[in-house]
């Protein structure tokens, strides 16, 4: 093949490749359903982690991971339980899939938010006092994407300020 | 007056040039000027690398007031200016300071553009899966570096962003984050010596293999390092075998790839495999290590229980200094000089720390500090004037 045209493909293909991860994420984003949730700091000192905040988000079960490192899917309609990944139930309309990681926390790829610094600490007081949720745009496929961060009910950018 | 033209003086007063031979040696270096220093190179580097790194805190601090489609369109825009860049530079790329110094850019633009991905999109992914990914979309533009800082930037990159993706991709149970370092760190060495075999067999890749071969070189001694300081400590001894499946993997082609090769002796092969095995042994649970530690930290007093050949902080060093000394001679061997300066280095070096680890109770005293100040002398003495007799010696070893 001429070196040129080689060339040519060496510097297309990396721009091409984060195109495509831009509009996948893009397109994931807005075709899903909307889901809210509540979410919390799970622990105080480690909810700000440079330029995010990590949280827990609150599905609402009564009941949490019982295994380690294992597929598992959470079903949020009709009812809200978890399941592992093979065994969800049929009648189960709306699903985020993820696993129960090694400290027996459901992950869905979800748990963190970026923030520009000058709102870390103002965002990080709201969440802590469970004021915030959590705008995800769910497929059906279970997979989770995030919309938006809510305070009190409104887009974090109109609530707090830095 | 540059540095040629004043060693040629020197050779001349002492009868080593004729004046015509110097004049001859001038207008050919004339005639073949030199390519850029590597110093040009590097600051030229660097530069663009603050450039980027500017550019993306830029975009950092005022991203929220950024909307996400202007934010990925300037970074595109960016993209395909340093792609138009390096395609106009690429007549001139085998003296172009420009085309490589772009060819950086573009790859470093191409790793900010995946943290920018990441943060419009909140993407909780890891860091070691987006370095393998840039890695994978830049492996063809890093084929037309002429540079090796280039080249050796890549893999810098490539080599974590794989080594931890294939641990954490085995899907095994990690109590903590910590626990994967040893898979790591064990896999690092080996990883780097099976692509840098597969480099060289290779000759479109070849232009990896002294970057590969550089990091083979260091993890190795980090494997040994860690290893040693873990072992001493008597850790690691909850390990699963399990966890080094992938190293194991990686020995046994590597171990497979030095049997098959063409240029190594039996006694080369030998003492590779040797190595190989004990490295292994190393950071296997509980074969050679019981866990239990003759001395304490700096050596002040010891646990009568524990014999001394049975003490995991005796076996380690030895086994440190085994692997080491096994290496040397392989190195001497097949005529790596700087190599095998390195390692018998580390030798002496193991050995003031293992006296030290002994002894560390009586270094605290006057007559102590005079020994140890005495026995380092001594080694290094020995290893400067004792190594070229020893690299002789390895040298002379025959199949």
């Amino acid at each position: 093949m001429n070196k040129r045209i080689l060339l040519l493909t060496a510097l297309i293909l990396p721009i091409l490749a984060l195109m495509a991860s831009a509009y996948l994420k893009s397109a994931q984003r807005s075709s899903g359903e909307q889901v809210i949730l509540p979410i919390e700091g799970f622990d105080p000192r480690d909810l700000l982690s440079g330029h995010y905040l990590i949280y827990q988000v609150d599905y609402g079960l009564e009941t949490g991971c019982t295994e380690h490192d294992v597929e598992t899917s959470i079903c949020l309609r009709p009812q809200r339980q978890m399941f592992a990944a093979d065994a969800l139930p049929e009648d189960c309309t709306l699903f985020i899939r993820g696993y129960c990681d090694g400290s027996a926390d459901f992950r869905a790829g979800i748990e963190r938010f970026y923030i520009p610094e000058e709102y870390a600490e103002a965002l990080e007081k709201q969440v802590r006092d469970k004021r915030g949720e959590l705008v995800l745009s769910v497929d059906s496929q279970g997979n989770a994407a995030i919309r938006d961060l809510l305070i009190n009910g409104k887009p974090w950018q109109e609530t707090v300020q830095p | 007056m540059g540095m040629t033209q004043k060693k040629l003086e020197r050779w001349q007063q002492a009868g080593l040039l004729t004046p015509g031979q110097i004049e001859a040696i001038l207008a050919f270096e004339n005639q073949h000027p030199q390519r850029a220093n590597w110093w040009l190179y590097s600051f030229m580097i660097l530069g663009t690398a603050i450039i980027g790194l500017g550019v993306i805190s830029l975009i950092a601090a005022n991203w929220a007031n950024i909307p996400d489609g202007v934010k990925l369109g300037a970074d595109f825009l960016l993209l395909a200016v340093l792609a138009g860049g390096i395609y106009q530079q690429y007549p001139n790329q085998q003296h172009g300071i420009w085309f490589e110094v772009l060819v950086v850019g573009f790859m470093l633009l191409c790793l900010a553009s995946i943290g920018l991905i990441s943060q419009i999109f909140h993407v909780g992914g890891q860091w070691y899966h987006a370095l393998l990914f840039w890695a994978a979309i830049t492996f063809l533009l890093s084929l037309f570096a002429r540079n090796g800082f280039t080249r050796f930037f890549w893999v810098t990159l490539f080599l974590p962003g794989a080594l931890w993706s294939i641990v954490s991709g085995m899907g095994w149970h990690f109590q903590h984050t910590l626990d994967e370092f040893p898979a790591v760190i064990l896999l690092a060495p080996l990883f780097a010596a099976v692509l840098y075999s597969t480099c060289i067999q290779v000759k479109w890749l070849r232009g990896f293999s002294p970057s590969l071969f550089f990091w083979f070189q260091i993890s190795a001694i980090m494997a040994l390092a860690f290893a040693d300081i873990a072992r001493s400590g008597g850790e690691m001894m909850d390990y699963q075998v399990v966890w080094y499946f992938p190293a194991y993997i990686a020995a046994g082609v590597l171990a497979v790839g030095i049997v098959l090769h063409k240029d190594y002796k039996w006694l080369n092969k030998l003492l590779l495999l040797a190595a190989l095995v004990l490295l292994l042994l190393y950071y296997h649970p509980d074969w050679l290590f019981s866990g239990e530690q003759r001395y304490t930290l700096f050596g002040s007093r010891d646990h009568a229980a524990v014999s001394f050949w049975r003490a995991d902080d005796i076996r380690a060093p030895l086994l440190t200094l085994l692997i080491l000394f096994l290496y040397a001679i392989h190195a001497g061997n097949v005529g790596h000089q700087r190599t095998f300066n390195l390692i018998t280095f580390l030798i002496g070096l193991r050995f003031v720390i293992l006296y030290f680890q002994a002894m560390g109770g009586l270094a605290a005293t006057g007559i102590g500090l005079i020994i140890s100040g005495s026995l380092i002398i001594g080694i290094a003495w020995l290893w400067y004037k004792g190594r070229d007799r020893l690299r002789a010696w390895t040298k002379e070893l025959k199949a």
